[in-house]
């Protein structure tokens, strides 16, 4: 590779593919490095509160169903049920929005 | 030995005693954050933009900078139609970030003199993802009436199954300011309690004698090196929770595009 800083000679057209494929190269690893996977324990979190947030709603569903209902003790069962189906449905959405 | 309790420093105490009506409203020390937050905020923007020019200074590039970041976050994610949304969305952000950024400090003017970070209270965090929730719904039925409600009902799903997939997609909904508010509180609760535990192991080593001494080096590096990340986890909560306040937004605008 040459790299001609100084000015006094003409400029090689070489040079101008030179500089444009290392920026490139740079501009790439910036973007794999944007684009790498997020690290384990954010990722945890991430799907941890997506399944907590499930099956918390689901219970504050069937103690609400009981409340009003007198269904007690069913609708908190059938809540907890659900709240692990919504719970497991916000983890698919969750990977599923980090693979786009 | 001085105290090493690492969830000292999530206690509320009140500043002025306030009481409405048997409710307590008193004045406490997360309040003071909050307003030192929003006066920091509202004053040094005030700041920046107060001698406006059309080649900006290095104030007024830092309050261009953060408009830009927010108004390209909520292009992306939400379109251009939700640029309406863009005071709410940099209100929150700024807010949360602020907040966030104010609790890294260990010593702070407050009555008291040490740091307290409002956004590791779940009542906060909460509060703050219901306002969200209570913009889409409202929002939601305002512009696109009772069409809002589709975004519970996914297209290409057999009758049978379909009040049982409602039922869940009512949950999910449910439970999404629930997931908004946890993960900014677990982050910031997380954070700090490890930050406290690793200082407290310096108090500790460093007072059984000359070999503890030495060996308490460790955590301070550790100390150091936590404090760093909790900086970029301050910042990244704040993006996260300003992100799927758009991603949710974008459902009022255009619900049934899943």
């Amino acid at each position: 590779m040459s790299y001609p800083s100084d000015h006094t000679s003409p400029p090689d057209p070489d040079d101008f593919e030179h500089r444009l494929a290392r920026k490139l190269e740079a501009r790439e690893a910036q973007r794999a490095k944007q684009n790498a996977a997020p690290s384990g324990w954010a990722l945890g979190l991430r799907y941890g509160s997506e399944f907590f947030g499930g099956v918390i709603a689901g219970v504050f569903v069937g103690l609400l169903a009981d409340h009003f209902f007198g269904w007690s003790p069913i609708g908190l069962l059938i809540g907890v049920v659900l709240g692990f189906a919504a719970g497991s449905l916000n983890i698919v959405r969750a990977v599923k929005s980090m693979q786009n | 030995m001085a105290d090493t309790n690492p969830i000292k420093q999530f206690e509320i105490h009140p500043i002025a005693e306030l009481s409405v009506g048997g409710l307590d409203l008193s004045f406490t020390n997360s309040s003071y954050f909050m307003v030192a937050a929003v006066a920091l905020t509202v004053g040094l923007l005030a700041l920046a933009t107060s001698r406006a020019t059309l080649v900006p200074g290095r104030a007024q590039s830092v309050a261009e900078l953060l408009y830009e970041f927010v108004a390209g976050m909520i292009r992306s994610t939400a379109g251009n139609d939700g640029l309406r949304f863009f005071p709410f969305v940099f209100t929150l952000f700024i807010f949360i970030l602020m907040g966030n950024m104010l609790g890294m400090m260990p010593y702070f003017p407050a009555p008291d003199f040490h740091g307290f970070t409002f956004t590791s209270h779940i009542i906060v965090t909460f509060a703050l993802a219901l306002s969200v929730m209570s913009v889409l719904v409202g929002f939601g039925i305002f512009k696109n009436g009772l069409k809002f409600f589709k975004i519970f009902v996914p297209s290409g799903v057999p009758i049978a199954i379909l009040p049982f997939v409602i039922l869940i997609e009512i949950i999910s909904f449910i439970s999404r300011p629930v997931t908004l508010g946890v993960r900014l509180f677990a982050n910031m609760l997380a954070g700090h309690i490890l930050l406290k535990v690793f200082a407290g192991f310096i108090i500790m080593l460093g007072s059984v004698g000359a070999l503890g001494a030495v060996g308490a080096v460790a955590p301070l590096i550790m100390v150091v090196a936590l404090t760093a990340l909790e900086f970029l986890v301050a910042f990244l909560q704040a993006y996260v929770f300003a992100v799927l306040t758009c991603i949710y937004l974008s459902d009022a605008l255009h619900p049934g595009h899943h």
